[in-house]
Order: C-alpha cells, then sequence, then structure tokens
C-alpha cells in the first residue's frame, strides 16, 4: 500500500507527460484544409493556355461519326490544350514544356520567335482521333478527346522543325494516317515518317548539308522537303522531293531566290497538305509576291497593294479542298484580300477575284468542308463569310465584342452549311484580339473570351484600393492647422459626411442579413472599397507580352483593367526589374531593364507616364535607392556599373548588383562636394566553376513579432535579424554540387556556407527566406544514417535558422548595442558577428518550386512556405513547424522540447494531401508566388502566376481572429430570439401565478 | 377578554398567559451534579471555613491576571501557529491541482495569497481578545510570529504562482521589452 501510492502518482504524471507528447506529436502542424464551402470563396483560379498561335490553332472533331468538334491549340508558352467552342472550358491541357527543354534558355531563331513561325508545331490527321505535336526536341501524340498521351518519340540530338500529318490513301496501311517530323540534327536534315499508333519509324530521309530545313508538305504522291540553301543572308529555296512510300528521293530542285529570302522569316508560306501546296516568298520591298507550285520549276509573280508592310497567305489544309488560296495583305491604313485559284493540271496559279480594301486592321480565316473552301473575314465592326469560289458574300453579321472594341489579330473558324431550301451558314471564330483575349465569335456575336493574355507573367504585385483622396488630404489639412481650426475643419466635415447617413442605414438590413446568412456583402456597384479585414486589394500583373493587369483579389480574381504598357514584339519577352505599388498616391510603377518604366493608376490601369523600352538601352537593372532627395530610380548600367551622381541624388544606401560574369558587388557612394563618387566596396566572387543559380533576399515587409525564441525552459535563443542579408544558391557543374552562401550585403561577408551533393542542375534550385531562417529545394543525393555507405537521391529540402548565438539567453557578442554595423568588426580576433546557424535537411516526396513564405501583418502567426508542385499541379504549403531545424534526432523529445512544438526528426516530409491549398484545382505552370498581409492577422493573401492565375487565402495558425464560415449566425440569432420570445409570453403567466398565490388563504 | 377567555380552551389560555414559575416541589431532589446540590455540598463545607455571606461567588476561586494573562498567552499562541498547521494540506493540494492554468488551480492561487495578507491585515483584531494591558509584551511576540507564519503561507503561494510559471523571472518574460538590433548602414539589391 505504502509502495503502491508513490508509484501510482509516478505513472499518473508519466501518463501526463506522454499525453501531451502525443498531443503535439500528432496534430504537431496546423494544417487547415480547404473546406468545401470556401472554394470559389476564398480561392480563384484562371485557368489558361497562353495566347494561340496562328498555325497551331484549329478546329477538329475528335469522333470521326460526332459532328461535334473541339478546339485545339499550341499556345505560345507551349501549352497544348482543347477547349470546349461552346462553352470556353478547357477540356484537357499538356504543358509540352516538361519535357525537360528550357525554351527560354535555348536561343534558335525557330524557337520562340514568333515571325510565321512560333513555338511548337501541332496538327490533326481529318477524321483521326489524335492530334500530333512538336516542340523542341519532342513530338507527342495525344487523344483527342481525353488528352492522354498516345506517344512519346524524344530527338535527343535533334530539334523538330515542322511536322505534317500526311493525307494519305496508302493501300496496305488501310486508312491510316501517318506524322512526318522533320528534325535538324546538327549539319543533317532528317524526315522520319511515324507510325502514329506508336510512334515507330516507318522510313527515315537523311541527307547530310549544311541547308537550313524549313518545313515539310505533302501532296497525294509525294513528300517535298524544303530547305534554305546557300550563306546566311541570301538563300536559295531548295526542294526535295520525297517517295511517300519509301522516303527514296526523287528529285531536287533549286528556286533562285537570293535577293529575296534572307532567313526563315522571310518564306511566308509553304503550302500544307492541299492538293497543289506552294510555296510563297515576297521581295524585300514587299511589292510582289512569288509563287511557286511545289514540285515545279516555275515561279509566278503577282503585284502586292501599295505600301503593303505584311503579307499572310490562308489556304485550306485538306486534299480534298479544291486548291485556292488567300493572300491578305496588310497596309498601314487598311487591308485587303486576293485569291487565288492554282490549277492541278497546269500547275498554273491565277487570280479569282480580290476583295476590297478596308480600312482599319482586319483577319482573315479558311475553313473548308468538303470540296469548298470558305473565308472568313473579320474587320473591325463586321464579320464577312465568303465562298473561294466566287466574291459573292455569302453571310455578313456586324461584330459585337463585349467591352472595349477589339480587333482580331487572327482567327480559325468552323462554317456550317445550314440544310434548308434557301443557303444558310454558320460561322464560329476563334480570334486572337489584340487585348491578348482569345474570344469565340458566333454569327458575330461573343460567344465567350478568355483571357489569355494572364499568362505569361513577369511579375505581380498588391496594391491596396486607393483610399478617397478627399479623406486623405482633408486629413493632413486637419493635421497642420492650429488645433482650433483642426476642429471646426473636423465637425464641418462630420456635417458633410451626414449626407450618406442614410445610405449607410438603408444598407445595414441587407448587411446584417447578408452577415447571419454567410453570404457576401453584394459589392457597391463599379466601385472599389476596401473591406475591414484587408482581403480586398488588388493585383498588379505585368505580362511578357507587355500588357498591364489589374485583378480585384476580393472578387474571385476579376480582370478589373488591362492597359498595353509597350508593344513587345512577339517572340521577346518584357524584361521587368521590378514593380511597387505606392498606396499613398495609388499609383504602381513598373521598371523594365531597358531603360523603361511606366506609371499607371493602380485602380484604373490609367497610365501616367511611361517611357518604350530602347533597344540600346544600356541597363542592367534598376532599384529604388534612398536619397537626400527623396526616393529615387538608380539605373544600373550593364556589369553593374553606376555613374558617379551628384551628392543630392546620391544613395544611402549599398547598392548591390551583378557583374557580368556572374560576380556580385557592393557599391557606395562617397560623397565628394557637390558630386558622389561610385566605389566598389565589395565584391563576392564565386569560386571557378560554380555558377549562381538563386538568390533570395528577406521581404520587404517582415514582421517579427519576437526578436527571439523562447525555449521550453524559458531560455531565449535571439534571432539573427540583419536585413542586409541574402541567399545565394551556386552551382559547380563538373562536381554536381550546390554550394549555399549567406552574404552580408553592406560588407560582402560570408556569413555561412553548405554545400550538398550529386545536384542535378535540372531540376528546380530555389531559395527563399524570411526573418531569420531560410529554405532551399533541390535534387540532390543523402547518405542514409544507418548505413553512410549507401547514398540515396532525392529531392530535398534544407532549411536553416539564424540565431545571435549558440547559448540561450545571449545575445552574442555584441551584447546590449542597440545598433550594429556590418564594417565595424567588434574586436579583433574574432572579427566580423557570425551568426549561429542551426540547419537541417529533409527529404521531399515530391518537387517543389517557387518558394514563398506567408506574410502577415504583425509575424505573430505562424510561416508557411508555400511552393508550387510542378507534377502535380498544385500549391502546397509546408507549415514551419514540420521544416523546424532544431527538431531532435534520434530520439524523442523532451517535455520541454514537446513544449516548445518540437517533434521528433523524420527525414521525409510527405506532402499532405490536406496541406495542398489550390485542392482540386488544376494550376498549370506557376512561375511565381506573392504573398500579402491582410489586415487580420491570421491571413495571408497569395497569389500565383506563370500560366494560369491562382489566388487565396491562407491562415497558417488558423483564422483566429475572424469567424469562420462554419459559424452557425442563424442558430446563434435565433436561440436568441427564440430566448425573448419565451420570456416575453411567460413573462404575464408567471407574473399572474404569483398573484394568484398571494391572494390565497393559508389554509 | 373574559369572556373570550371563557370560550378559549385551559391550554389556549395557559399558552397565551404562562402560569407561574413553579418553584421545585419539595419531594423531588435535585439530580447528582445539578448545582443546588452541589452548591449545597460546598457551601456547607466553605462555610466552616469562611463566612458564606456570598456563596455564589465564591463557588469557584477565580484565576489571578498572571493566569489569566498565561491563559491567554498560550491561546494567542494557538491563534498564530494556525496558519502553519493547515500548510502539508495546501501544499499537497497545491501539488496534486497541477501547473496549468485552469479554474481549480487559479482559485487555490488566489485563496493562497488572499488569506495570508488577509491574515497579516487583520494581525490586530485577531489577538484583540487575548491582549491586555500586561501582557501587551508577550503578545507583540506572537503577533510578530504570527505574521512570519503568514508569510510562510505566502511563500507557499509564491511558490505555486512560480511554479505555474506566472512569476516574471526568465529572460523570455521580458523578451516584449528588449528591442531589435538596428543595423547602421543598409542595403539595397539591385539584382
Amino acid at each position: 500500500m505504502h509502495l503502491q501510492h508513490p508509484a501510482s502518482r509516478l505513472s499518473l504524471s508519466h501518463l501526463l507527460a506522454a499525453a501531451l507528447t502525443c498531443t503535439l506529436t500528432y496534430f504537431p502542424q496546423p494544417v487547415g484544409a480547404v473546406f468545401r464551402d470556401e472554394v470559389g470563396h476564398i480561392d480563384y483560379h484562371h485557368a489558361l493556355l497562353g495566347l494561340p498561335q496562328r498555325e497551331t490553332t484549329f478546329f477538329h472533331r475528335p469522333r470521326r461519326d460526332d459532328r461535334a468538334s473541339l478546339l485545339y491549340t499550341l499556345s505560345d508558352l507551349g501549352i497544348l490544350g482543347a477547349v470546349h467552342p461552346g462553352s470556353g472550358e478547357i477540356v484537357w491541357r499538356q504543358d509540352l514544356r516538361s519535357g525537360g527543354d528550357d525554351i527560354y534558355d535555348d536561343d534558335d531563331e525557330n524557337v520562340g520567335d514568333g515571325d510565321g513561325f512560333g513555338l511548337g508545331f501541332t496538327r490533326a490527321g481529318e477524321g483521326e482521333g489524335w492530334i500530333v505535336s512538336a516542340l523542341g526536341r519532342a513530338v507527342h501524340a495525344w487523344d483527342a478527346v481525353s488528352g492522354r498521351n498516345q506517344f512519346s518519340v524524344r530527338f535527343d540530338n535533334g530539334v523538330v522543325r515542322d511536322l505534317e500529318v500526311m493525307e494519305m490513301t496508302e493501300q496496305e496501311g488501310g486508312r491510316r494516317k501517318d506524322v512526318l517530323a522533320l528534325v535538324e540534327e546538327g549539319a543533317a536534315t532528317v524526315l522520319r515518317r511515324l507510325n502514329p499508333t506508336d510512334g515507330s519509324v516507318v522510313w527515315e530521309f537523311r541527307e547530310v548539308t549544311r541547308d537550313v530545313p524549313l518545313q515539310v508538305s505533302t501532296n497525294v504522291e509525294k513528300v517535298f522537303v524544303v530547305s534554305l540553301k546557300g550563306t546566311a543572308g541570301a538563300y536559295n529555296l531548295k526542294v526535295t522531293v520525297l517517295d511517300t512510300l519509301t522516303g527514296k528521293r526523287l528529285d531536287e530542285m533549286v528556286l533562285g531566290t537570293k535577293a529575296d529570302v534572307h532567313g526563315k522569316k522571310d518564306v511566308m508560306f509553304v503550302g500544307a497538305n492541299s492538293a497543289a501546296p506552294i510555296l510563297a516568298w515576297t521581295d524585300d520591298a514587299r511589292q510582289t509576291l512569288r509563287v511557286n507550285v511545289l514540285g515545279t520549276k516555275t515561279r509566278q509573280e503577282f503585284a502586292l497593294p501599295p505600301d503593303t508592310f505584311a503579307v499572310e497567305i490562308h489556304a485550306p489544309h485538306l486534299i480534298q479542298s479544291q486548291p485556292h488560296f488567300l493572300v491578305h495583305s496588310k497596309t498601314s491604313t487598311g487591308h485587303k484580300g486576293e485569291v487565288f485559284h492554282v490549277d492541278l493540271k497546269t500547275n498554273t496559279i491565277s487570280k479569282a477575284y480580290s476583295l476590297p480594301m478596308l480600312p482599319g486592321p482586319g483577319a482573315f480565316s479558311t475553313s473548308s468542308s468538303g470540296a469548298s473552301v470558305y473565308f472568313t473575314r473579320i474587320t473591325e465592326d463586321e464579320v464577312i463569310l465568303l465562298s473561294s469560289q466566287s466574291h459573292g458574300v455569302l453571310g455578313r453579321w456586324p461584330l459585337k465584342i463585349g467591352g472595349s472594341k477589339a480587333v482580331a489579330i487572327h482567327l480559325v473558324s468552323e462554317v456550317i452549311k445550314k440544310a434548308g431550301p434557301e443557303e444558310s451558314y454558320a460561322v464560329r471564330s476563334a480570334a486572337v484580339t489584340d487585348a491578348d483575349n482569345w474570344v469565340l465569335i458566333r454569327n458575330g456575336e461573343e460567344l465567350w473570351a478568355r483571357p489569355e493574355g494572364l499568362t505569361g507573367g513577369v511579375t505581380a504585385t498588391f496594391a491596396e484600393i486607393p483610399d478617397r483622396e478627399e479623406l486623405a488630404k482633408s486629413l493632413e489639412q486637419e493635421a497642420h492647422s492650429s488645433p482650433l481650426q483642426a476642429y471646426i475643419h473636423r465637425v464641418k466635415r462630420h456635417i458633410h459626411d451626414l449626407q450618406y447617413l442614410p445610405a449607410y442605414l438603408n444598407s445595414i438590413p441587407s448587411r446584417v442579413m447578408s452577415s447571419i446568412l454567410g453570404t457576401d456583402v453584394a459589392p457597391t456597384a463599379g466601385k472599389l472599397v476596401r473591406d475591414s479585414f484587408g482581403f480586398h486589394k488588388l493585383v498588379v500583373l505585368a505580362t511578357k507580352r507587355g500588357r498591364v493587369y489589374g485583378l480585384d483579389a476580393g472578387n474571385n480574381g476579376k480582370v478589373l483593367w488591362s492597359t498595353r504598357a509597350f508593344k513587345i514584339p512577339k517572340g521577346r519577352r518584357w524584361d521587368v526589374k521590378g514593380i511597387q505599388a505606392d498606396e499613398s498616391s495609388g499609383q504602381t510603377t513598373i521598371l523594365g531593364s531597358k531603360d523603361d518604366f511606366v506609371v499607371l493608376k493602380t485602380d484604373t490601369g490609367d497610365i501616367i507616364d511611361s517611357r518604350a523600352p530602347n533597344p540600346e538601352a544600356t541597363t542592367q537593372g534598376a532599384a529604388l535607392v534612398d536619397t537626400p532627395s527623396g526616393q529615387q530610380l538608380l539605373r544600373i548600367g550593364p556589369d553593374g556599373k553606376i555613374e558617379d551622381l551628384p551628392a543630392a541624388r546620391a544613395p544611402s544606401q549599398t547598392v548591390v548588383t551583378r557583374t557580368a560574369d556572374g560576380q556580385l558587388k557592393g557599391v557606395i557612394f562617397v560623397a565628394n562636394g557637390t558630386n558622389s563618387r561610385a566605389f566598389t566596396s565589395w565584391v563576392f566572387s564565386l569560386p571557378k566553376g560554380q555558377r549562381v543559380v538563386s538568390i533570395a533576399t528577406r521581404p520587404p515587409h517582415d514582421a517579427v513579432a519576437s526578436i527571439g525564441r523562447v525555449l521550453g525552459d524559458r531560455t531565449v535563443k535571439y534571432k539573427y535579424l540583419n536585413p542586409n542579408t541574402l541567399v545565394l544558391g551556386a552551382v559547380d557543374h563538373s562536381s554536381r554540387m550546390l554550394v549555399v552562401y549567406l552574404l552580408d550585403t553592406v560588407s560582402g561577408q560570408v556569413l555561412w556556407v553548405s554545400k550538398h551533393n550529386g545536384i542535378d542542375a535540372s531540376k528546380p534550385i530555389e531559395c527563399a527566406m524570411a526573418e531569420n531562417w531560410f529554405v532551399c529545394t533541390y535534387f540532390g543525393q543523402y547518405a542514409l544514417r544507418d548505413n553512410s555507405a549507401q547514398s540515396l537521391k532525392g529531392y530535398q529540402v534544407v532549411v536553416a535558422d539564424l540565431y545571435e548565438s549558440d547559448k540561450p539567453n545571449d545575445r552574442g557578442p555584441l551584447g546590449d548595442a542597440a545598433t550594429f554595423s556590418s564594417l565595424d568588426p567588434i574586436d579583433v580576433p574574432t572579427g566580423v558577428v557570425l551568426p549561429s546557424v542551426v540547419s537541417q535537411s529533409y527529404v521531399l516526396s515530391a518537387p517543389i518550386s517557387a518558394l514563398q513564405v506567408t506574410q502577415t501583418r504583425q509575424g505573430i502567426s505562424s510561416r508557411q512556405v508555400l511552393a508550387y508542385l510542378p507534377e502535380s499541379h498544385g500549391i502546397v504549403g509546408i507549415p514551419r513547424m514540420v521544416l523546424e531545424p532544431r527538431r531532435p534526432v534520434g530520439r524523442d523529445p523532451t517535455p520541454a522540447e514537446a513544449e516548445e512544438g518540437l517533434i521528433r526528426y523524420h527525414p521525409a516530409i510527405e506532402i499532405d494531401p490536406k496541406s495542398v491549398i489550390t485542392h482540386e484545382r488544376d494550376v498549370l505552370g506557376v512561375g511565381k508566388i506573392i504573398t500579402s498581409p491582410a489586415v487580420v492577422e491570421s491571413t495571408s493573401l497569395v497569389f500565383a502566376y506563370g500560366v494560369d492565375i491562382f489566388g487565396t487565402r491562407v491562415a497558417p495558425s488558423f483564422l483566429f481572429d475572424i469567424l469562420g464560415k462554419g459559424f452557425n449566425k442563424l442558430a446563434l440569432v435565433g436561440t436568441v430570439l427564440a430566448l425573448l420570445a419565451g420570456v416575453v409570453t411567460l413573462a404575464p403567466v408567471v407574473k399572474r401565478k404569483q398573484v394568484n398565490m398571494r391572494w390565497e388563504a393559508p389554509m | 377578554m373574559s369572556a373570550l377567555a371563557k370560550q378559549m380552551p385551559t391550554w389556549a389560555v395557559e399558552l397565551k398567559n404562562p402560569p407561574a414559575h413553579q418553584s421545585k416541589q419539595a419531594g423531588l431532589p435535585d439530580p447528582p451534579g445539578f448545582p443546588s446540590s452541589q452548591s449545597a455540598a460546598t457551601s456547607k463545607s466553605r462555610s466552616q471555613k469562611k463566612d458564606a455571606k456570598d456563596s455564589k461567588v465564591a463557588q469557584r476561586k477565580p484565576p489571578t491576571p498572571e493566569e489569566m494573562d498565561t491563559l491567554k498567552l498560550k491561546k494567542a499562541w494557538e491563534v498564530a501557529l494556525a496558519p502553519i498547521k493547515s500548510l502539508p494540506m495546501t501544499a499537497i493540494m497545491m501539488y496534486m491541482s497541477g501547473n496549468s492554468l485552469q479554474i481549480f488551480s487559479i482559485m487555490m492561487v488566489f485563496m493562497a495569497f488572499k488569506n495570508p495578507i488577509m491574515g497579516i491585515l487583520t494581525t490586530n483584531q485577531a489577538f484583540e481578545r487575548f491582549e491586555t494591558e500586561s501582557n501587551k509584551a508577550r503578545i507583540l511576540q506572537v503577533k510578530l510570529a504570527y505574521v512570519a507564519m503568514q508569510l510562510v503561507a505566502l511563500a507557499l503561494g509564491v511558490w505555486k504562482v512560480n511554479s505555474m510559471g506566472l512569476l516574471p523571472t526568465t529572460r523570455s518574460d521580458w523578451l516584449a521589452w528588449e528591442t531589435q538590433r538596428e543595423p547602421v548602414e543598409r542595403a539595397v539589391h539591385a539584382l
């Protein structure tokens, strides 16, 4: 009995400790899954493809016996997709860039160079249930309905230059349609005929010349390979004729075009699978069009309208279509179309008729149904349907594109001839407008519009909705006048504000009702108003095509405005160096690298000031710096060179730039009378062989709630909070090593280095930094703990915490100093103050990229590391508590550690589906994630861009300061009302009873 | 009245106007130990020694003022030591209630502080009845002991509060008042 008592108490306390540990272990991280009713309420998603290209967009019937067709496109970003033409919904998408080729790194002329060739190729065989695409080195075939891959062929030492589907009537193959892929393998031109079911090579034609392969084309009997022969700048066109069955060379002819053809761009058109494919080019002055019917040696010349600056040729792609084509010539004032017919017997081309010259821009498209060929012409205000046979107008509809006046740049059409006594036609056209929208126009009316211009974002920022200016102004006025005047002014202002009172009173019932029913307060029509939680913000997004978009993050990411800042040539990208939204002025400034900038109003997108990119500009970047005369824009020349500045405009900070050879340097300005000279204060050169892959700095808004971390025993580990730090990841390709440097950007001092071996540099390597810690992710090698001889490879994330000292309750060598200087060593032996680093690596179950850390208003909430999952197309929020480097390794946490929230180290971090903030949405191609604090501390706003646009709100420590949607206000109010009703009805009853009791005689 | 009295039953009349107390009947002796018999006996014996003019007062010999002071002092010591007697129980209860912030432990802590402080404040009232002109000096010692005991009880409360982590004794408690070290220089990135 005596023994039992302490023993039982002991076990009780053990049990308590164990229970506490269990609670913290099994519910370690607050993983807030997205609730079903929050979907579409807190988050928004624009599923996009990129801007469709002229040559790779078409209508196609995925099932032979079904008349329904889908709209297929390979966009300028390399996304292949199918869109339902009725609703504009995406049926399926495939990211062709994910084959390992970084298309933007390729300096090749073909890739990313939009003029005439575009990016990649897509073809569909008429009546076939597949489509085939090529991008870079790979050819893929996809099921046209489901988007499933049928085959993938990769040409490791060649780049696909053209792709065609053979319109074959081959006897032994039945109704098979084969794929022709033209591949450039160094000096060799290789044409491969591929079986569409498995991608196997039927035959291969190889020719080792120095010619530049251009295109491949077929008619019924022959295959034509068109290439450029000669020296750069003056080419002849060489047409090689091949046998369809064997791929043997039958003939070869050279067309003398040296004066006209200087490059691939100068060849306008190589006729597709029409019965008589043609080859067309113009002279330099765009005065005559020269056309050759493939397979012949003759060329015919046609005069173009004067002042033509661009020519497009539209021809049907079907073998059974009549061999007609349309020449679309654009002049500075209008556009014109001329229709030509090819005589199949004599191979002569004759002009059939010409369409009137119409003012303004316009676009044409070809569509064929059976043998008949139709041309659809879209002008600024009309849709006109024509037949290739005669100039008679088959249909004419006024063009109604909702909203702003949009001009179609190119389009694809589908013409349906309606059965009936009199001929009537219906036409639907998918047009790309100059507002970078993809619009489906059915008989002149807009059916849907997809904001495809939102893709290809290069930079974005959150911006506050500008306050009413009068209020800000009057508050300023009050601040500057005498107290009495200010008081009178304020009373006046309040009396003036009374006029809004009735409207406010009117809005109360609806607000109360919507609050009880959990619906959103209806946004005031057409007016942008901030909400009290700070969720209603704007996102300003700049795309690589030179457009700037304003999105309403509080209203399902609706596009509020879009402005073309600059006309960026196709295939180029707007190189943006910085974006800044100024809250007080309501203006957003975007800085480009080519000496360009644009200042626009955040709420309307009106451009206030801009300077177009200058191709010869000698700037590498720009930075907003503090100078004696306010914030100024500092331009940095190539090689990180900064000119001397007048003292009044010299920055007070150290400017960190990059030099041409990959060095980092810090530049300070030293005043010298009225001038100030730029001095390089430090240079950081990487060891030979290393290349910078990622640089991360602390975000501009990085609130730190506490300067130390309280440990389980109530001691404090002080955080190393130095705003002048950056994390630099460098890869040594020869030794496959990643070196992570932590640099002090004032002194250039390396504060910490870590090395990771067995790196695959083609996988994403990224870093992110916040507060006193940083994370880097990479694909690398790691040794097993229990058998260090064995090593594995995997996606990893390394996290490092920086503290002022190794010991708790110690502020390091600087002690209680209120300030510190990186340039001022504290004492001789130790030199600079180095942080104490605690670091740990984890293995991830999936690759991640686009790292970002959540930001909250005061930094009290715990953090999440947001990252894009490129393979599962989602965004995951990994709690910082999981990525804690102080997790005890190889043992269970002590009670003190458990109290701190530390859980036992486990090397693998599984991507918890509950922590995927995009839940079931398929978010494709996220390049960057930005976060912004809201007014409420718990919440951080998230916006992801790249291909798709996705935005949501995350609460890493749960919504502790606002009521969730699950809070049943109706039940609460109902209970109160029911109680009130009960009291009101029961009160007289009780009173009567009490009075009666008084009057009863005591028996 | 008389008419009313006539109507009323006898018991009611007696209830209203109880009959005069009848003196003890002669035949019945007092039970043993009843004061009358005792006093009779003592008075009888005492009457032999001295005159029994005031037999009632002289029943027992009244304690002397010295004796009275000693008695009061004893009683006062008991009162002074009372707080410490309940300490072990309080300590056990405090230990059992745990260090988490719950209503039970909070109430215990509150009582652990309230009782000693109130006791110290009411020291004079507690010893008022034991205090006389003559034992003032000695009562002062008792009072001091009492205060000391209450302080011990208070210390127990403080120990409890400390073990609950409510005392700002660690570095982490003052963290909010410490400031971040500001850098002298700043850098701006133009990468």
